[in-house]
């Protein structure tokens, strides 16, 4: 018999049980910092560009970001390891039980945090709840050609499968579910499960060191599974009990 | 000293320091309140235009442009999404926690100066919630689903999630806006029954007025369920009070941030409420006191005394809590709140911090203590006025100041504040607006609770002093 | 009863009412045919009245419940129309239902103890009624129904117990 992990609210259970668990690992030993996750990213996911003003001012728009951080003083400057920072899916999501509209949400398919753009009103209170600081806010209507004319011929490269979001609606990092989605489809279409390096997010493909790897982390045999158990795993902020289904390789 | 000087002189001195001892008769007595509200002076309309037009610009016009071009125009950012909106916000429901603090509690205590601005602390409420209101939704970034966080499904049966802080709070502020409207609304009805005896026929106030007092005469029965209605809401609407702004304070202690997560807040807030409240309650009185004509008489020297030691036992109330919220954040060396703590006192913003302190404690210990400078209006006024400047710094220093500061370095960024200072001068201005046509609109003084009083009080001899009684009438 | 007369009375002090009201129940005339008006609350034990009933405690209680009803609503059954996981939190947990049945069950009392007065005031009531203005100078007035025959009489008493003036009520736009 088995045990519905919801009716007991098991939490912690749930996250380590879940079916259908997609992760990633990110190995910060092979990061260059070279940003090409970034301009994916926002190719793949109609993210919009900010103007130099509002992205100096702290509102640039990327669900991954590349953190660089150094030590010392100019000129006795000593790099630490690039550390690409995107949502980290929490098993237990500080962001989702704080919105008043029920506009982020716990995907029981995916296993993730999904935002719906159309539920938003915009309190920002996810955003501020969200401990990797990982969600960005449209303060304005950047992908508007009516408000922004420059952009029209931008828009002929949008995404077919993602939505273009307005003024006043938070988004993230869905770990590309519309590549999900289509994978998931075109296996059942033919008859088998999806397999393992099938189909891989807009950041991992375009990474050239290889540093992102993406899959079901609820399958011990992925490649993903395999990485996630090495010695150099790690997850960030785990003291907060956010169970974050991205994992980290930091220098071994 | 007293007893020097000849009874009938105490007396006399008595009667001349408080206004429950100093009767006067009822028809002369609404002559004076009925003046008060008839007479304005061009200063007053100068006053009331200048207002009408900062917040036909800053609050409505400037609000429009937000709304049409997106929150960017607005200081927030990340790391600080909440800004100035939610400052204002927290500000301005503290601010209405006075009207209740005077009127519930100090009814339910039977503390007998609280009988002439009852009201005036009641409008302040209403009138502060209104501008709380306006605060929060200008700060979401689709003010026109906010709707959508009414307890009212959608077309799928999805309502609004109770988990929230925020809906928590939408339901909290919902159910003391309205019944802190009806407290205001009760004593008025008989005052309003006088305002519409006292008007001639044929002028648009005597409609206002007719419709108003709802054809209220005072029989017995309607005294009788009016008084068991005003007790029940003197004592339900304390706790009511207390929970708004404990959970207003639970939309910080709720959130993952360091500095935010403390269980202290609720009273904290509490406390930091009525503090900003009471020193927004004498600044009005003050006021009221300076530009209405006949209210020398019903606000006196001894109203401010009262207040300010109120106000004194409040300030020292505040520090207990900010040094028992400081000592703990600070004993506990997380690392994220060592930075947030030094960030605090000395970052850019650090004058802010010693500031709040100096407002708040400081200048009202050392000033409150003097029952003679207490009951002077004019620096009551100014200690009230450094209450609330201080009071806005703490919040400022709560959510934006606090938001730069998290656990990830590398989005630490400060916050300038935009287009929400001519918004926030806009709701202030509105506030000032509100009040003053209430104020020529409606009875400011509750007559007929100021003549119950005066009806409790007498004096009698008690060997050779003479002392004042005060009976319990109901 | 259309035939009863109304007189209104009126006294500047509450002394001279109240013995007026010992009289008037002398003269036969029942308290339930006597009404008290005045601009601020004097008490019936001031005057020697019967006590006033009254339903806003009752109606308050009433909203009380139904207020916790709402709450117990929102709270508890809302959530299972749409099922939503959030933050690894139950569907309809406890503690945060604490909030909203407080909220609602002191908003349902407070609403109907508002219009507990207006239901049992019968507010708002912009009819001619027996009225008038000096009573919210502070004057007290009786209102008194009694068979015609007798109106003189009464009229009398009132007058020798200090009454300032008593007279026919008619009935007025206030």
């Amino acid at each position: 018999m088995t045990v519905d992990l919801n009716k007991l609210h098991a939490v912690g259970a749930i996250a380590e049980e879940a079916e259908g668990k997609w992760g990633m690992v990110i190995d910060m030993d092979l990061c260059t910092g070279c940003q090409a996750c970034v301009a994916a990213c926002a190719m793949e996911n109609n993210i919009p560009y900010v103007e130099e003003v509002d992205a100096g001012y702290g509102r640039s728009m990327h669900w991954i970001r590349t953190e660089r951080f150094w030590e010392g003083e100019y000129p006795e400057v000593k790099m630490s390891a690039y550390q690409p920072m995107l949502c980290q899916q929490c098993g237990k999501a500080p962001c989702e039980p704080v919105c008043p509209a029920f506009a982020t949400v716990h995907s029981q398919a995916e296993q993730i945090n999904l935002q719906v753009y159309n539920r938003c009103v915009g309190t920002r209170y996810c955003a501020n709840n969200c401990p990797y600081q990982v969600r960005s806010f449209n303060w304005r209507d950047y992908q508007d050609s009516r408000v922004r004319p420059e952009i029209t011929i931008l828009a002929n490269q949008f995404n077919p499968d993602v939505t273009v979001r307005r003024r006043g609606v938070m988004e993230k990092c869905t770990f590309c579910i519309q590549r999900i989605h289509k994978a998931q489809d075109k296996a059942k279409s033919e008859g088998r499960e999806v397999e393992d390096g099938e189909f891989t997010t807009a950041c991992a493909q375009a990474c050239p060191a290889n540093a992102i790897t993406f899959g079901r982390i609820d399958h011990p045999e992925s490649l993903v599974a395999q990485l996630a158990r090495s010695p150099r795993a790690a997850h960030h902020l785990e003291e907060l009990g956010t169970l974050p289904r991205v994992t980290y390789l930091k220098e071994g | 000293m007293a007893d020097h000087k000849p009874h009938t002189s105490h007396e006399e001195h008595l009667r001349e320091q408080h206004l429950m001892l100093d009767p006067m008769p009822r028809g002369k007595m609404n002559e004076m309140v009925m003046e008060s509200m008839h007479t304005t002076s061009w200063k007053f309309w100068l006053v009331f235009g200048l207002l009408s037009a900062l917040v036909a610009y800053a609050l409505f016009y400037k609000w429009g442009v937000m709304i049409l071009e997106g929150l960017g125009v607005a200081g927030v950012n990340r790391p600080s999404y909440w800004g100035i909106f939610l400052v204002n916000t927290v500000f301005w429901i503290g601010i209405s926690h006075a009207g209740t603090f005077i009127s519930a509690i100090l009814r339910v205590f039977k503390a007998e100066f609280r009988r002439p601005f009852t009201r005036a602390a009641e409008l302040m409420t209403t009138f502060g919630l209104i501008q709380a209101g306006f605060s929060i939704f200008m700060h979401m970034g689709r003010v026109w689903l906010s709707y959508w966080l009414m307890p009212i499904p959608n077309e799928r049966q999805l309502w609004p999630n109770f988990h929230s802080p925020l809906s928590w709070d939408l339901l909290a502020i919902t159910t003391y806006l309205l019944s802190s409207t009806m407290y205001l609304f009760l004593p008025l009805i008989p005052d309003l029954a006088m305002a519409r005896d006292r008007t001639p026929d044929g002028t648009w106030q005597k409609v206002f007025y007719r419709v108003l007092a709802l054809g209220f005469r005072g029989t017995e029965g309607e005294w009788t369920h009016l008084r068991n209605a005003l007790n029940i809401f003197a004592f339900a609407i304390i706790p009511v009070m207390f929970s708004v702004h404990t959970i207003v304070s639970w939309d910080f202690a709720m959130a993952t941030r360091p500095g935010w997560n403390s269980t202290i807040f609720g009273p904290y807030f509490v406390i930091g409420a009525l503090h900003s409240g009471m020193g927004a309650v004498v600044m009005v009185l003050a006021v009221v006191r300076g530009t209405m004509k006949n209210m020398k008489y019903f606000i006196r020297p001894e109203h401010f005394e009262a207040i300010g030691k109120l106000m004194l036992i409040i300030s020292m109330s505040w520090a207990y809590f900010f040094f028992n919220d400081y000592i703990v954040q600070w004993y506990g060396g997380d690392k994220w709140t060592k930075e947030l703590l030094h960030w605090h006192e000395a970052g850019p913003m650090g004058w802010m911090w010693f500031g709040m302190l100096i407002c708040n404690v400081a200048i009202p210990w050392a000033i409150l203590w003097n029952k003679k400078w207490r009951s002077t209006p004019w620096l009551i006024f100014i200690v009230g006025l450094l209450i609330n400047v201080g009071m806005w710094f703490e919040r400022y220093i709560i959510v934006p100041i606090s938001l730069t500061i998290n656990r990830m370095p590398f989005t630490w960024r400060l916050y300038q504040p935009g287009i929400e200072v001519w918004l926030g001068i806009g709701t202030l201005a509105f506030f000032i607006l509100l009040y003053m046509a209430a104020s020529r609109l409606i009875p400011l003084i509750p007559v007929w609770e100021v003549q119950e009083g005066q009806m409790a009080h007498s004096l009698r001899k008690y060997g050779r002093e003479t002392v004042v009684t005060v009976s319990e009438l109901e | 009863m259309a035939e009863e007369k109304a007189l209104l009375a009126v006294f500047s002090d509450i002394d001279p009412a109240a013995d007026a009201i010992e009289q008037l129940r002398i003269l036969g005339v029942h308290d339930d045919c006597m009404n008290v008006i005045s601009g601020i609350p004097v008490t019936e034990a001031m005057l020697g009245r019967p006590s006033q009933w009254t339903n806003v405690p009752r109606l308050a209680l009433g909203g009380a419940i139904a207020g916790f009803l709402v709450g117990l609503f929102l709270a508890f059954i809302t959530p299972n129309m749409y099922t939503i996981m959030v933050g690894g939190q139950p569907f309809t947990p406890v503690p945060p239902a604490v909030i909203v049945l407080f909220e609602m069950t002191m908003l349902g009392m407070l609403i109907s103890t508002f219009v507990g007065v207006f239901l049992d005031s019968l507010f708002p009531n912009y009819r001619p009624m027996h009225y008038v203005p000096e009573i919210s100078d502070g004057k007290i007035a009786i209102l008194i129904e009694c068979p015609p025959p007798d109106a003189q009489k009464i009229t009398d008493v009132l007058k020798k117990l200090g009454a300032e003036s008593v007279k026919e009520a008619e009935a007025q736009h206030l």
